[in-house]
């Protein structure tokens, strides 16, 4: 790990006082399991099916976003981190979607 | 970090002194490491030479037959692909970035020294991997871009695509290793007072061009991932014959393959913007414009890999799309030319080596970026495709940009790196023969490409009209080669017979040129307070430039600055040289090997052995990794822990990794024709991995909570859990796909089945990955040493588990809840 000199770190106590406590935690990790369960939920009652792509995007996007803020801590962290996290985040959604579209002219084309 | 095992000595030291062959070979001192990826880059710059050599003397005459056309296609992927990777990269990143950067940001080496040197090693492994067919079955010959499928077992069934596939994922991790470590570098280990808008301009555009280098690199590496499947494992990700399409290798590739030319281009835009002002005696016109336009020409690489792939027909609104971003990246190259000439204009010019190198640099470069708007414009590049015209464009980008750049920056600063100056009689000798050289080369190649001429043929027919200029270009190509045999001397000369260079010889504007040529292995002796951009310069001369041109045109030497010259007053701790990242990269080459040869013994045993010294690094000084009390450790800039930095930046990285698997799955799925499909996938039973997922996430947190107050008792039980829940998902994992194969789905079954298998496969991997470090570091917390000061090491642990917790989300929601939605 880091070795330099220079190197720079916050001290242990301040990270810990700003990360959530363990009320906070448990709390993410029950909405974490009522998300889970409402997308499964999506995916068996037939008269979501018109709506299932947007709602699983929506859900699994909170679930995404609740354990990077609570979990990970980006919530509280830096913003430096949050930026060189969610930067290349940004540029995967982009790129996954750019890919999507490109070759789904492909298909439609050569159909 | 504080703690470190070996302070040296208070009187000064240059670098390059002492430590004999061990000392190299274990060094982790970020000069040496710089001068080892010179030294063979060096080398293989030679190779590449003579490659382009034997290339030239094939096409002096039609009908020409020295070469065979095997033969010729070898030459030519090994020359490409040679310049990029193993020359100008290695010296752009590898040389100069290594070491200018800690001297430029005023740190006294990068954030992980020993992950450096690893770098450094994988590198050389990964570049006599790319030579292996030297000894084994002939060298890669299906170009530098390896287009699909000519690049599968079927077209090409020896071994010497099998070197350029593994060699070319070797090579990305030491790319991507040291792109994390200067990004981590530049972040938090810049000198008091240097903010981001007081950077000296080469470390902004090292800034961004690791940034590129992290989002670039991961769809190459999928793209190889895949390719490795085809050639090893028999599946079909690029054969039509199965419903696949190769296309999707080219845009893998392109979506790295256009930013590659931005992390070669950048490099060098950062050099020109240090040696133009030094040697214009002028400050950077436009600083922040140049700044800003190294951020928006990064952006927008990102999004002008369609122009590589106009002719396989995306369509209109792709065509329109790729045309008009590859049409906006010339507004910022554009601003940064103009700030150049800016700069040199009404300066006191010096006209050394160096400078006519940096104003060729900007001449030819610019000729090269016009060619390329060309390209912008989908239907004229038709006409260009694959023609001559294409290769003279990108060599004036590349070499007229980048090499010129780079030979710009060694005349500047060599004295520095090496403590001698370079002759600068045999250097403008050097400088002329290049640009006869290299506009005699290049130059024509646009009329013939325009005549019709297609690139990578081997020879001609007589009454084209092409051969009086191949013969120019030929003649041409040996002039410049013996430019280069001119620099090589004069390197030679420098080194053994080279007048000493001071400090300071060019009256420089940066920090590096305030500490002694060459530098002393801990490069300040006091770490410098920066007080405005331009550092040095205000140091020497105060905050008005003027005054430092007023002096310079009286004759007067500017005052320097003694106290990086004078001895340290107290012991410098420095990093402890290491054999172990010349070990793991070994390993790494043997497991190669052993995937090329089919050993599965020898890959296990290199697999273990990586394991061991990627441990055994971890715990090879057991005060690395506490947290520090020491005051003197205070954040100076940044303020956030380089490794935590480094982690999250590796995360954004695999961010673009998994986003290139899980298109691939999305694209495949809908083109899948056989069964079985995705209405194999069971969702209760991956309801209950996810759960599992999930907890084992809570629990990670709560084992933070734990040690953060210092309980290593209940730390230890929600480890325990934390494994205990991933182990649960991979027996759910690992049952699944034994049922699923039972069911008549293997890897090479259909599309659906090999992109399923590796996406999730892939994501398995991953968290045995992180099952392995949390074992560790459990293992490791029954010692008396674990106590609240490692809770940073339990913390990283935990956020690459919670990064394998959401990249699960995002699978179970793409791949097993919407197994019904039809993509692209």
């Amino acid at each position: 790990m880091s070795e330099a000199t220079q190197t720079i770190d916050s001290h242990p106590q301040t990270e810990a006082a700003h990360h959530p406590g363990v009320g906070i935690y448990l709390m993410v990790a029950v909405f974490l399991v009522v998300l889970t369960v409402m997308e499964i939920t999506v995916f068996y009652v037939p008269a979501l099916k018109t709506v299932i792509v947007p709602v699983l995007l929506i859900l699994a996007a909170a679930k995404f976003a609740l354990i990077a803020m609570f979990f990970m801590h980006l919530k509280y962290d830096s913003w430096t981190l949050s930026w060189i996290f969610v930067f290349p985040l940004t540029i995967a959604a982009l790129l996954a979607a750019s890919l999507l579209m490109l070759f789904a002219y492909l298909s439609h084309h050569l159909a | 970090m504080a703690a470190q095992p070996k302070p040296l000595a208070p009187e000064p030291q240059n670098y390059l002194e002492g430590g004999g062959l061990l000392g190299w070979l274990t060094t982790v001192d970020h000069k040496r490491v710089a001068v080892l990826y010179c030294a063979a880059a060096l080398v293989f710059m030679a190779l590449g030479g003579i490659e382009a050599m034997l290339i030239r003397v094939q096409l002096w005459a039609p009908d020409n037959h020295l070469l065979s056309a095997a033969v010729y296609n070898e030459i030519f992927t090994m020359h490409g692909t040679t310049m990029i990777f193993l020359v100008v990269m290695p010296l752009e990143i590898g040389f100069f970035a290594n070491f200018l950067i800690p001297l430029q940001i005023g740190a006294r080496d990068v954030a992980f020294p020993r992950i450096n040197a690893l770098s450094f090693w994988i590198f050389l492994v990964g570049a006599f991997f790319l030579h292996l067919g030297w000894l084994w079955g002939g060298l890669p010959d299906a170009g530098w871009f390896g287009y699909a499928n000519l690049t599968e077992r079927y077209f090409s069934p020896g071994l010497n695509l099998d070197f350029w596939v593994v060699g070319l994922l070797i090579l990305g991790v030491s790319t991507v290793l040291s792109g994390l470590n200067f990004l981590v570098t530049i972040v938090t280990m810049r000198a008091r007072g240097m903010s981001y808008m007081r950077m000296p301009m080469f470390v902004w555009a090292m800034l961004v061009t690791v940034v590129l280098i992290l989002i670039a690199f991961p769809p190459l590496t999928v793209g190889l991932i895949f390719l490795t499947f085809d050639r090893f494992f028999g599946t079909h990700f690029y054969q039509a014959t199965y419903g696949a399409t190769p296309i999707l290798w080219q845009h893998l590739f392109w979506l790295f393959g256009h930013p590659e030319v931005y992390i070669m281009a950048l490099p060098a835009f950062g050099m020109i913007s240090e040696v133009v002002p030094v040697f214009a005696r002028k400050p950077l016109f436009g600083y922040p414009m140049m700044a800003y336009s190294l951020v928006l020409i990064a952006f927008l690489s990102y999004g002008v890999w369609g122009h590589h792939m106009f002719a396989t027909g995306m369509g209109p609104v792709a065509d329109s799309a790729f045309a008009i971003t590859s049409m906006l990246i010339a507004i910022p190259t554009g601003i940064k030319i103009f700030s150049w000439i800016a700069t040199v204009w009404g300066g006191s010019l010096r006209m050394t080596t160096a400078f006519y190198f940096a104003l060729a640099m900007i001449i030819e470069f610019t000729l090269g970026g016009l060619s390329g708007i060309m390209h912008a414009s989908s239907p004229v590049d038709l006409q260009q495709t694959d023609s001559y015209f294409v290769v003279a464009h990108f060599h004036y980008v590349l070499f007229g940009g980048a090499m010129f750049a780079i030979l710009a920056a060694f005349y500047y600063w060599w004295p520095k790196i090496t403590g001698r100056m370079m002759s600068e009689g045999l250097g403008k000798f050097q400088f002329w023969l290049t640009i006869i050289g290299f506009n005699g080369t290049f130059f024509p190649m646009h009329f013939l490409g325009m005549w019709g001429m297609p690139r990578r043929i081997y020879t001609y027919s007589p009454g084209l009209g092409w051969t009086h200029l191949n013969q120019l270009e030929t003649v041409s190509a040996f002039i410049l080669g013996l430019a280069f045999l001119v620099m090589y001397i004069n390197i030679l000369r420098s080194l053994r017979s080279g007048e000493e260079a001071p400090a300071d010889p060019w009256d420089g504007r940066s920090l590096e040129w305030s500490v002694a040529s060459p530098p002393p292995a801990y490069n300040f002796a006091r770490v410098p307070e920066v007080r405005g951009r331009d550092a040095l310069w205000v140091m020497k001369y105060g905050r008005a430039g003027s005054r430092g041109v007023a002096m310079f045109m009286a004759g007067h030497t500017p005052p320097m600055p003694e106290s990086q010259l004078a001895p340290p007053t107290e012991p410098i701790h420095m990093p402890a040289p290491s054999i172990l990242p010349l070990a793991i990269a070994l390993a790494i080459g043997v497991a190669g090997v052993g995937l090329v040869i089919g050993e599965w013994r020898v890959i296990i045993i290199a697999a273990v052995t990586l394991f061991v010294a990627v441990v055994g690094m971890g715990f090879e000084y057991p005060e690395h990794g506490r947290e520090s009390h020491d005051p003197d450790s205070a954040p100076s800039s940044g303020g956030v822990d380089p490794r935590k930095v480094g982690l999250w930046a590796f995360l954004g990285n695999e961010c673009v990794f998994f986003a290139s698997l899980i298109s691939t799955y999305m694209v495949y799925k809908s083109r899948n024709t056989g069964s079985p499909g995705a209405d194999i996938l069971e969702i209760p039973l991956t309801s209950i991995s996810t759960f599992a997922l999930l907890m084992s996430s809570l629990a990670m947190v709560l084992a933070l909570a734990a040690i953060q107050r210092n309980d290593k008792r209940w730390m230890r039980v929600w480890l325990g859990c934390t494994i205990a829940l991933g182990l649960v998902f991979l027996a759910v994992e690992a049952y699944e796909f034994t049922h699923f194969y039972h069911r008549g789905l293997a890897l090479q079954t259909n599309l659906f089945g090999q992109s399923f298998y590796t996406l999730v496969g892939f994501h398995g991997f991953h968290v045995s990955i992180g099952l392995l470090w949390l074992a560790t570091l459990w293992c490791a917390s029954l010692s008396d040493r674990f106590d609240k000061l490692r809770a940073l090491s339990v913390e990283l642990a935990g956020l690459y588990w919670h990064f394998v917790d959401v990249v699960w989300v995002v699978i179970f929601t793409l791949v097993y809840l919407m197994q019904q939605v039809k993509g692209a």
